[in-house]
């Protein structure tokens, strides 16, 4: 702000720049010293009912969802719902999902930072914890959903005494790839960003076991200059390559569907389908994290701010009318293909016997995010979590109605079928949502849930004056 | 190492560590990065050039004027990223086209399939990419070092998530006690504290505890 003050002065008289000045990111004129107490007193504070409660809920759900995976394992994929035509049914759907709700977290940490927006540096940490363990619960599926897990290998170019070679020509291949990078890339995203914060932790430990563990997760960090310097380096690369995986995992898990002929999957447009719904569905995941974790630590509400809350729902807004225009867009493109099969799988899809699916998800989808247009709607935070869990319900729908109500209107009538879920399908899928669950709330206990060294370095006065001072006189007239 | 052992003994300052061990460096805490600033560019002046700066997040132009070099991590990246370009090529290339083609749907199995290997060549030159970033930041950041002179000083420990940081070690050629001292006394320096080689002897506590006193 001072090089901008300068430099108006020297033009002509000072114009009015409160239009320009930016809502803070810290409420309240904090200073460090109170962001590292009350990011830290989160860990180290007594461990709360609630916490416990969700803690053991989550927990059985994940243990049952578990005890469901190896029923299926010692019995076979039959015990799911799927069966002939559809053959990927609630396994897929939920690997969509999982993988493409992580990805608004990757964008909100590596692209916003990129792009210098600041606002995003206060929900980054919580943004990325939800990207690692939403990658963790998509990695769930395509791991047994091959049926024979012990087979599993196949998957990756492992050199065999059988001289056999994975299919590199294949999306499903490509999706291994993608996948395992993205699972890698944004776990060390995550994890080297926190170095320096574990490192705080590390300091302020009162007990010998804490000073240990956390000693050796921040690996001796001593915040030097040299240190910060190839830390800044890191933090940008990995930002860059994150930002490029926003892009191409979606991509690529797209084309899993885009590459084959199954009327309603074979459409160019499903990169940038997948991609806007995955930063959509994401985006609700954000906020549905989000407003309960203000409530549960007061001392986040001068942290996360309703601004930056504001500004997620903007985001979430836009994303949600890029899904919209995709809707129309498939639906306009299957009537101008001229093409009977395409026509009559999206006539089947609303017409047929599991029309009520991708009604949900239309009607969610379209209306729902529109809401968000109104300034009332979105600063009332209550309604704002309400609407953006069933955004991601209406997502969970989308992704069914892609994968599923394509597959049971195939190319050859006399197979189409109707899909109906079994018990396994739905506690698995509910098992998932445990583990994304158990995984958040220790990542609560045990982790700094916002950036502190990062939101440090922005707070006003946190930089040297003179050094700015100086660069306002290099550029005075 | 015990020669810097007789300076600092003829010097009454605070002690972090064992007195017996020898001296490693002294240390000043600075209340705001201007100050730090200062005082860095105090001590490149005098000509020091064996010192570091601790704060607990990146100061604007600290590192310019400590003349640090840019990092050389985005060329060890650049590194990683086209070795991992040239693996995913011969990962895919050699078994498709050479030692077991593999006809699927009619897709061509030489060197035409190019644009199918594309999509694994990107992943895998972000995962490795991403891999030598960090373990690059680890190692040219010094670390993992569990053991450090720095976490002797107990004023560090409790201060590094706030306080600002200049360490000034005695391997320095110009380092002498004396002057250290009074260079970082001049600029503002707070608790100016010899720092020996930390010991893990109980001795080494009760001469700290003393010590403040």
């Amino acid at each position: 702000m001072s090089t901008l003050t300068t430099n108006a002065e020297a033009v002509t008289e000072t114009p009015d720049l409160s239009i320009l000045e930016r809502p803070p990111q810290v409420l309240n004129n904090r200073d460090p010293h109170w962001v590292t107490g009350a990011v830290c007193s989160i860990v180290e504070g007594k461990t709360p009912l609630w916490w416990w409660i969700g803690f053991s809920i989550s927990a059985t759900l994940a243990g049952i969802g578990g005890a469901c995976i190896l029923y299926m394992i010692v019995t076979g994929v039959g015990v799911w719902g799927s069966n002939s035509p559809c053959f990927w049914a609630w396994d897929i759907t939920n690997f969509i999902f999982w993988v493409s709700m992580a990805h608004a977290g990757s964008m909100i940490s590596a692209l916003l930072f990129l792009t210098r927006q600041k606002w995003s540096i206060s929900i980054a940490r919580v943004s990325e914890a939800m990207t690692v363990f939403a990658i963790m619960c998509a990695g769930v599926y395509p791991a047994i959903h091959i049926g024979r897990v012990w087979f599993v290998w196949f998957l990756f170019p492992v050199p065999n005494n059988y001289g056999m070679w994975p299919n590199f020509s294949s999306p499903l291949l490509w999706d291994v790839f993608a996948v395992t990078s993205y699972l890698t890339v944004s776990s060390l995203f995550w994890f080297a960003g926190m170095i320096p914060d574990l490192a705080v932790l590390r300091d302020r430990a009162t007990s010998k076991i804490r000073k240990f563990c956390y000693g050796i997760v921040s690996l001796g960090w001593l915040g030097t200059a040299r240190q910060w310097r190839h830390y800044e380096m890191m933090y940008v690369l990995l930002a860059g390559m994150t930002s490029v995986l926003v892009v191409t995992v979606t991509t690529i898990v797209s084309s899993d569907c885009a590459t084959s002929v199954i009327p309603g999957w074979h459409a160019t447009i499903f990169p940038f389908y997948f991609m806007v719904g995955a930063v959509y569905s994401g985006c609700a995941s954000v906020l549905t994290l989000l407003i309960p974790l203000r409530l549960a630590y007061p001392q986040l509400k001068d942290l996360v701010t309703p601004s930056h809350l504001d500004k997620v729902c903007k985001l979430l807004l836009f994303m949600g009318s890029c899904v919209a225009y995709v809707y129309i867009m498939e639906l306009f493109n299957a009537w101008y293909s001229a093409n009977a099969f395409e026509r009559g799988a999206f006539w089947e899809r609303f017409h047929g016997l599991a029309a009520w699916y991708p009604i949900t998800c239309l009607s969610i989808n379209l209306i729902v995010p529109q809401l968000f247009w109104f300034k009332r709607v979105r600063s009332c935070l209550p309604l704002v979590f309400v609407l953006a869990i069933l955004c991601n319900v209406g997502m969970w729908f989308e992704r069914f109605m892609i994968v599923t109500t394509s597959l049971i209107h195939d190319l050859l009538p006399s197979s189409w079928h109707i899909f109906h879920a079994s018990i396994v399908d739905i506690l698995t899928a509910t098992g998932t949502v445990g583990i994304f669950f158990t995984l958040f709330l220790l990542f609560i206990r045990f982790v700094p849930l916002v950036n502190m060294s990062e939101l440090k370095a922005t707070l006003p006065g946190s930089q040297a004056h003179h050094a700015t001072e100086e660069e306002g006189n290099r550029l005075k007239p | 190492m015990s020669d810097h052992l007789s300076i600092s003994e003829g010097h009454h300052l605070p002690v972090a560590g064992c007195k017996n061990e020898s001296l490693y460096a002294i240390g000043a805490r600075f209340e705001s990065p201007d100050a730090l600033l200062r005082a860095t560019a105090a001590l490149q002046k005098s000509g020091f050039s064996c010192y570091e700066c601790h704060t607990p997040y990146p100061v604007h132009g600290l590192a310019e004027k400590m003349r640090l070099p840019k990092s050389i991590l985005s060329l060890l990246v650049l590194g990683g990223g086209v070795s991992a370009i040239l693996i995913a090529l011969s990962m895919e290339i050699i078994p498709t086209s050479f030692i077991y083609p593999l006809v699927v749907d009619g897709k061509p199995t030489n060197f035409s399939a190019l644009p199918q290997f594309i999509p694994i060549v990107v992943a895998l030159t972000l995962m490795i990419g991403a891999v030598t970033a960090v373990i690059g930041m680890i190692l040219l950041g010094g670390m993992p070092r569990f053991n450090h002179p720095m976490f002797a000083w107990d004023l560090f420990e409790r201060g590094a998530s706030r306080s600002f940081f200049i360490v000034v070690e005695a391997l320095d050629p110009k380092f002498t006690t004396a002057s250290v001292t009074e260079l970082l006394q001049d600029q503002g320096g707070l608790d100016v504290t010899a720092i020996h080689q930390e010991t893990f002897e109980e001795g080494a506590r009760d001469l700290k505890a003393s010590d403040k006193e």
